[in-house]
């Protein structure tokens, strides 16, 4: 579409500036499904050609902004946000409180911006009790698949299910269940200051219930 | 979010439409306008439940059912077809808006219906639209929504870009999101068209507006392009209302986290396509139970707080008055409550079993 090789790889990705990783993969990973081949929201507006081109421009946004060096090259290429006045339209009011010499590895917020990431802003605000249902429907609602994490935990697969299916029986000791757990919530941009103690006391009340049953049960 | 201290000059010429909303400082009615492509997806049904949400938020909430030709507002909210209606304001049988309002069982909540009308005359005329807006800002209300008539008629439109809120309903399927697109591509460009000063920028517009034009404008932009070779004061005035232009979104009927998701992307091609910031104001998930309360005539919100539902709807008209989306009151902590419970949270875990972490991408 005419202009959307001019615009800026933060705009296009629909991310500020000072962008964390996370928020950059979920962000190209949303765009993804939107601009994706059969995607519903394209319906009568885009044609195949043009949504394509704008997938082309996200993949090459993505890839530079997902690698730092790249992307610390980009941020000193980049114009100050005084773009054209053809352009301003698609320059995100949000992009433009940033500073542009923000550096691109300051974290952002714990708590998901509303502006930034609504979606998970109203589907799960990161307070309160977790269990294993609330877990994996943060990460579905995040697009990741369960292999996505382990390969970024390091967490096998199978501890990963039992974590979410709160299978506490095969799951390990309770220490490697904490790290297990805080690098899950960490990957899918959960506190684990919150999520993990809530959830071992579900993992701790389970436990101690087992063992009063297997005693109860040899008297 | 309404957005108080922006202010554009523009030189609309249209009294319907102001240069830009300013919030009513007098304290007058919030004015919010329902509207969707299409008919059948949902938009009374949201209407009457959003209102109905906010009277029982506290708010004192008039709704007004605009749709003349499609009457049935009232039907939703179980009131019997009243007597006294709009009709009568367009047919200048009754000039005070408030002698037309009726109550309904809902307390906080009252209704300007939009029966006994005069068939050969249904739409008001230009000067009647814009009386009636000015009227409406005056009622004793916190808000006033308009329920909107189906398509994008010249009428519709206005009540949607006058409103300080316009709120386009849509549903997860392609007729409607097809709609959808038609309604907001039509309101963009009257809400240019009347923005712009110069004639021939103006009519620039309109040749925009005939998606075969001979000039190749195909979209907003293209357009912009144009405009800015011409007059680069227009082209500014332009980016500007464009700025202002912030649509809100409602996706009703989700079964799946896709369906939740088309808001979002709806919202971002928006953004790409017209150049405007759309915002999500939330989904509200299929229902049978929604059915059967408008068998019963009676807003979910209302019989039936704790439904999934009503609780879709109610975190929507909070986001709408900017109060936090969880503990509508109701159940505590509204966030994790629908999964596994509603059509919705039954979805994700039937997609997460069949194919993990594959929720429609």
């Amino acid at each position: 579409m005419l202009g959307m090789e001019q615009v800026d790889h933060y705009d296009l990705l629909e991310i500020p500036r000072n962008a964390t990783m996370a928020d950059i993969e979920r962000a190209y990973r949303l765009s993804q499904q939107t601009y994706g081949e059969g995607s519903l929201a394209l319906y009568s507006i885009f044609e195949s050609g043009e949504a394509a081109a704008i997938q082309e421009r996200l993949d090459e946004a993505y890839k530079i902004l997902s690698d730092p060096e790249s992307r610390a090259v980009y941020d000193e290429d980049q114009p100050l946000p005084d773009a054209p006045a053809s352009l301003r339209p698609w320059v995100d009011a949000r992009s433009q409180e940033v500073s542009p010499a923000a550096s691109p590895n300051e974290v952002a917020t714990s708590s998901p911006d509303d502006d930034v990431e609504p979606y998970d802003a109203f589907e799960d605000e990161g307070g309160g009790d977790f269990d294993g249902i609330r877990l994996r429907r943060a990460r579905l609602f995040r697009g990741y698949e369960i292999d996505e994490i382990a390969d970024v935990t390091k967490v096998s697969r199978t501890h990963l299910r039992n974590i979410e299916d709160e299978n506490f029986v095969d799951l390990p000791a309770d220490v490697y269940v904490r790290g297990f757990v805080a690098a899950y919530a960490t990957a899918i941009g959960l506190d684990p200051k919150i999520v993990v103690p809530s959830y071992m006391a579900r993992v701790q009340e389970s436990r101690s219930g087992n063992q009063r049953g297997r005693f109860l049960g040899r008297a | 979010m309404r957005k108080a201290n922006e202010t554009v000059t523009t030189a609309s010429t249209d009294p319907t439409i102001p240069p830009h909303r300013p919030a009513p400082a007098n304290g007058g009615a919030r004015l919010l306008a329902v509207g969707s492509g299409k008919g059948g997806v949902g938009k009374t049904f949201v209407t009457a439940n959003l209102a109905t949400a906010l009277a029982r938020l506290g708010k004192r909430v008039v709704v007004v059912d605009v749709d003349l030709d499609a009457a049935n507002l009232h039907t939703f909210l179980g009131v019997p077809s009243p007597r006294r209606s709009l009709a009568e304001f367009v047919s200048e049988r009754e000039e005070d808006l408030g002698k037309l309002l009726v109550d309904t069982p809902l307390p906080n909540l009252k209704l300007i219906g939009a029966t006994h009308g005069n068939l050969a005359d249904a739409q008001p005329s230009h000067l009647r639209r814009v009386r009636l807006v000015r009227g409406l800002r005056q009622l004793d209300a916190d808000f006033v929504i308009l329920d909107l008539g189906a398509g994008a008629h010249a009428s519709v439109l206005d009540y949607f870009l006058v409103s300080d809120d316009g709120i386009l309903v849509l549903q997860p399927e392609p007729t409607s999101v097809e709609n959808a697109y038609s309604f907001l591509r039509a309101a963009f460009y009257r809400r240019m068209r009347l923005a712009m000063v110069g004639h021939g920028v103006r009519r620039l517009v309109t040749l925009a507006m005939d998606q075969r034009n001979e000039r190749g404008i195909r979209t907003p932009l293209d357009l912009l392009r144009e405009i800015e070779a011409t007059d680069s004061a227009e082209a500014k005035r332009f980016v500007e209302t464009m700025r202002v232009f912030r649509p809100k979104l409602i996706v009703n009927g989700a079964r799946t986290a896709e369906d939740v998701k088309l808001g979002f992307a709806v919202r971002s091609v928006c953004k790409k396509y017209f150049g405007i910031d759309a915002e999500y104001l939330g989904y509200v998930n299929y229902d049978e139970e929604a059915r059967r309360s408008v068998s019963r005539r009676r807003p979910i919100v209302d019989s039936n707080s704790d439904a999934d539902v009503s609780i879709y709807l109610q975190r929507i008209a909070r986001k709408l008055i900017g109060l936090p989306t969880t503990g509508t009151g109701a159940t505590g902590d509204r966030v994790s409550a629908p999964i596994g419970r509603g059509s919705l949270g039954s979805a994700l875990q039937r997609t997460s079993s069949s194919r993990p972490g594959d929720i429609g991408c």
